[in-house]
């Protein structure tokens, strides 16, 4: 895992280096996780963390968030914001090959730790978003350093599917025994849409 | 009814005895009142409301319009006769796993807000429901091209079970946050947590996340759904 110091002005948020190499992309044979297949992806740079309402506020003097959520992931932006912002501070959303890799690891974990669930259990019940200043859960990293894949909230790519944009990530509260905090996990949402669990992370190659 | 008969079918409806059908079980039909039910044709569009209430009557229904606006005023049920009807299909999304779909009819809030403008610090809605329930929703969410006050559901006026004379539907969040049975519309300045948010662990929000879906028209079979409005089935 390597980092890369980066001037403030050509990246708002810290990146980190997922380095040239294959890995493990999709589970089992089936869609919409399957099939499995191994690829090889170039050197590139990732948000370690989502974008938050600060970061997002540099870019869109515009933007207003509650007291006290700073430091949370920005959510209910359309996919053309995301892509807006990341386009703005130089970079772009990352492709769901980029974001699974760095969500994964070389070996494709089921989750960015690891293969096991973790002992604490989410909340079994509550029907929304628990949202929490970005890289706050110290479990929710990656083999490559980067936080909150699993939870936090969802994230935009910049791949689609029919007129939806993929969507990868999952969410700490979900009551479903974290079926879908996996790493291989997707969905896929209209760009148009504002949702309260949708946030987005930046990434850029590296020439 | 007799009172002490309804009195027990409300008891058994939302407590149940031990092993009674509870919501299988019509407690409603042929009574002046209407609550919960999965009973008859209800299996195919689960019935909730927050307790069980008299039938509204639509010569005694009146909606009130008021909090943070100009102009407070009280409609009636022949004054929302001009306001022009939209339609759409969308279903409806419960946190208790099912959904069903319906095509719905009514009205675009901003109708509403056309009659009595907010004030510029109004951000959102309080409704007041005729079983005591209330709910929130932004001026935001309530401006949403598939959100509708809607009136008629499947080509007729709203049942009483659905919600007579008027209710909410917003596709894109979970069953609770759509009112129904509406009394009346208080602006307000800041997010209120509605009947269920205050007691139970349901979100002020209310968005549909990505999960699992249990269709009621499609025989309850697991259907994975992205978050928001379901529109792939």
């Amino acid at each position: 895992m390597g980092s890369l110091a980066l001037p403030a002005t050509a990246l708002a948020s810290s990146m980190l280096m997922i380095p040239e190499g294959p890995f493990i992309m999709g589970q089992g044979n089936q869609p919409p996780h399957g099939p499995e297949r191994h690829l090889f992806l170039r050197t590139f740079l990732i948000d370690q963390s989502e974008v938050t309402h600060e970061e997002f506020q540099t870019q869109f003097p515009g933007h207003r968030f509650r007291k006290g959520a700073a430091q949370h992931p920005i959510t209910k932006v359309t996919w053309y914001q995301a892509k807006e912002y990341c386009e703005k501070i130089g970079g772009r959303l990352p492709t769901e090959p980029e974001w699974e890799k760095a969500a994964r690891g070389e070996h494709g974990f089921i989750y960015p730790w690891g293969d096991h669930r973790p002992k604490k259990r989410p909340h079994p019940f509550y029907s929304g978003v628990v949202k929490k200043n970005v890289g706050s859960n110290r479990q929710d990293v990656s083999a490559y350093g980067i936080h909150d894949m699993a939870g936090s909230v969802w994230e935009w790519t910049a791949d689609s599917e029919g007129p939806s944009n993929i969507i990868r990530g999952g969410l700490w509260n979900l009551h479903l025994d974290f079926d879908y905090s996996k790493s291989y996990e997707k969905a896929a949402i209209p760009p148009g849409e504002r949702l309260s669990f949708l946030g987005f992370r930046c990434v850029r190659s590296m020439e | 009814m007799h009172v002490l008969a309804f009195c027990a079918a409300f008891v058994q409806s939302w407590w149940g005895w031990p092993g009674a059908a509870r919501a299988d079980t019509d407690y409603f039909s042929g009574t002046d009142f209407v609550g919960k039910t999965r009973a008859g044709k209800f299996k195919q569009f689960y019935i909730n409301y927050w307790k069980p209430m008299r039938r509204i009557q639509a010569e005694d229904w009146a909606l009130s319009i008021g909090g943070m606006c100009e102009n407070p005023l009280t409609l009636t049920l022949e004054q929302f006769q001009p306001l022009p009807l939209r339609t759409q299909t969308s279903r409806m999304k419960c946190v208790e796993c099912w959904s069903a779909k319906g095509q719905w009819s009514g009205f675009h809030f901003s109708e509403l807000m056309k009659l009595c403008p907010p004030k510029p610090e109004a951000t959102g809605v309080v409704f007041h429901c005729d079983d005591t329930y209330t709910e929130h929703l932004s001026l935001e969410d309530l401006n949403h091209h598939r959100t509708l006050m809607v009136t008629a559901m499947n080509g007729a006026p709203l049942s009483d079970e659905h919600g007579f004379p008027l209710r909410v539907i917003i596709p894109s969040k979970y069953g609770y946050k759509n009112p129904k049975a509406i009394v009346k519309i208080e602006y307000v300045s800041e997010l209120q947590y509605g009947t269920w948010s205050k007691i139970g662990p349901y979100s002020p929000d209310g968005t549909i996340l990505p999960g699992t879906d249990h269709p009621l028209d499609l025989g309850k079979t697991p259907h994975r759904i992205s978050g928001g409005e379901i529109t792939d089935y």
